[in-house]
């Protein structure tokens, strides 16, 4: 199959399929492949192509294209999103198409520029309410920004109430039959690919589809994966329901949860656990809970860590480090947003103790917020040191309510006590 | 050596020092979260908000006060849809927050007493 497919009248496919892709940017799984969806748009005044294809493709691109259209009938370039997936044919096709004005959201200027390593292309920034006309077709630009990177945007064809969505609505999926109410079941990348990749900016979503839900919608056209004509309006739905709340919390608007996770070989960083959570429970409107990462894994735990406004990890330090299932733990937040949560780590160690240190730093790197220093116990804790658990989670559960009391040290005095801890 | 006051709000912190000290030396060791980037005036992500004491920090430069227009412009694309934004830009030209209540934490000095916070 190397003919364009038509959506409508005006509208055709040339993308390319990539069906042997397996894993795709190195983090994901694509078990069927994939397929790289380009548009060609025609009005009365011109062609636009909305976006193009990973350069190995560009063959298949280029001979679709060259079916629906001559290079010189292209007036208009859009891409909706700069990655290399999408703009690998991106430099031969204005060598074949010079006179073709390329559009590109304003989030996207300075990334077009690295991306081509060329100092002098010619393009147009344009966001939400802006419009390109091809006689009588319309372009509108929506801004959508971090879905999910900095520069996305969507693309909606006016008079045929079309959305070319980019990677939103997008999965990795590759069948010829191309359609929703054609393909096999997409259910599984569908969903897969809005955990692995639109979830980290969820707030982003959810202010995306407050633009995109207004819309009279016939189909969306994403940029991977099966192009969705059979109510399309449901895939919105869902991820409407995915960026939502799971279950109704119960917990109330003017309390606060702090989740402790921990691990312990001989049940020593348990008690630590313990009296941290017993610390924090004695601040009002604070609610703890203890997991234990031995009893699930990171996948389980990262629903609980993206709803939880304080998380603290627990790991013993062995060979030298933090152990593994924390570090699984650490690993899976990139999938959601922790930025500006409150953490903090602790731990009992037998002789040289780096996990708290190392987790604390990795923390820190997410932007989570840590006020304070993590407890150290070295062996079995002591009375005094299960006090000093107690106090450290106390003074996370005021952090967390944002009562704890004033403090006021030196410079000097600060500096020097960040060296000790190190 | 010339002494100031500055006051982490968020986390109720005062630190003792030496004028002349940068935010970012500071913030950190404290636990305030005022996250960090590139850490030298190029990204933005450091922006906090002085709550007081404006007069008695380093004076902005032009590069700071452009890296926080662009940092402002971002911010309020991703608030787009939220109902506040109008508040926010209104509040943005009435305080004249750009380079006055809102500084870079990696390039702000300090030569008195302030307040700061996370914005």
């Amino acid at each position: 199959m190397t003919q364009p497919v038509w959506l409508s009248e005006r509208v055709q496919w040339i993308g390319a399929l990539d069906p042997t892709m397996r894993s795709f940017d190195i983090v994901l799984k694509t078990p069927n492949g994939t397929t790289y969806n380009a548009y060609a748009v025609r009005g009365s005044e011109g062609v636009a192509v909305i976006d193009t294809v990973k350069e190995e493709c560009a063959e298949q691109f280029f001979t679709r294209l060259e079916v629906v259209a001559r290079y010189d009938e292209i007036k208009v370039i859009v891409l909706n999103h700069l990655e290399p997936d999408h703009t690998g044919a991106l430099p031969e096709l204005m060598r074949r198409a010079p006179q073709a004005k390329l559009y590109i959201s304003k989030s996207a200027q300075l990334m077009l520029k690295a991306l081509l390593n060329q100092q002098d292309i010619d393009y147009t920034p344009v966001g939400t309410g802006d419009t390109v006309s091809l006689g009588d077709r319309t372009l509108r630009f929506l801004h959508t920004p971090y879905l999910h990177w900095p520069d996305t945007q969507c693309t909606y064809l006016e008079e045929e109430c079309m959305l070319f969505s980019g990677d939103v609505f997008g999965c990795h999926f590759c069948d010829e039959r191309l359609f929703n109410d054609k393909v096999g079941d997409f259910r599984f990348a569908f969903e897969y690919y809005y955990a692995h990749i639109m979830r980290p900016f969820r707030e982003h979503v959810l202010n995306a589809l407050s633009v995109l839900e207004p819309l009279r919608m016939n189909i969306i056209a994403p940029t991977h994966g099966p192009i969705l004509r059979d109510q399309p309006k449901r895939y919105m739905q869902r991820y409407r329901e995915l960026s939502g709340q799971r279950l109704q919390s119960e917990v109330n608007a003017d309390e606060k949860t702090l989740v402790i996770f921990y691990i312990s070989a001989y049940g020593s960083t348990t008690q630590m656990a313990q009296m941290i959570r017993a610390g924090a429970e004695q601040v009002a409107g604070v609610r703890a809970s203890l997991y234990d990462m031995e009893g699930g894994d990171a996948d389980l735990f990262v629903d609980l860590v993206e709803d939880a406004d304080g998380i603290l990890i627990g790991s013993p330090t062995i060979n030298g480090d933090a152990v593994k299932p924390a570090w699984d733990l650490v690993s899976s937040f990139a999938k959601i947003n922790v930025r500006g949560k409150l953490a903090g780590a602790f731990g009992s160690y037998g002789w040289s103790g780096e996990a708290v240190r190392m987790l604390e730093d990795r923390l820190r790197g997410l932007k989570m917020r840590l006020p304070q220093s993590g407890v150290r116990i070295k062996l079995i804790p002591s009375p005094e040191e299960l006090e000093e658990c107690r106090r450290y989670g106390q003074e996370a559960g005021e952090h967390l309510m944002g009562v704890n009391a004033p403090r006021v040290l030196d410079m000097a005095d600060l500096l020097a006590s960040r060296q000790a801890q190190v | 050596m010339a002494k100031a006051k500055v006051t982490f709000s968020d986390v109720n912190v005062t630190v003792n020092v030496p004028v002349g000290t940068r935010i970012i030396e500071l913030s950190e060791a404290v636990g305030s979260y005022i996250a960090y980037n590139c850490r030298e005036g190029d990204c933005g992500v450091c922006l906090f908000e002085v709550i007081k004491g404006q007069e008695n920090m380093s004076p902005v430069s032009k590069e700071e006060a452009s890296v926080i227009l662009t940092r402002f412009q971002e911010i309020m694309d991703g608030w787009r849809a939220t109902k506040n934004l109008n508040d926010l830009q209104a509040k943005m030209q009435r305080e004249n927050f750009i380079g006055k209540n809102c500084r870079l934490a990696c390039q702000t000095q300090v030569f008195g007493d302030v307040v700061v916070a996370p914005l």
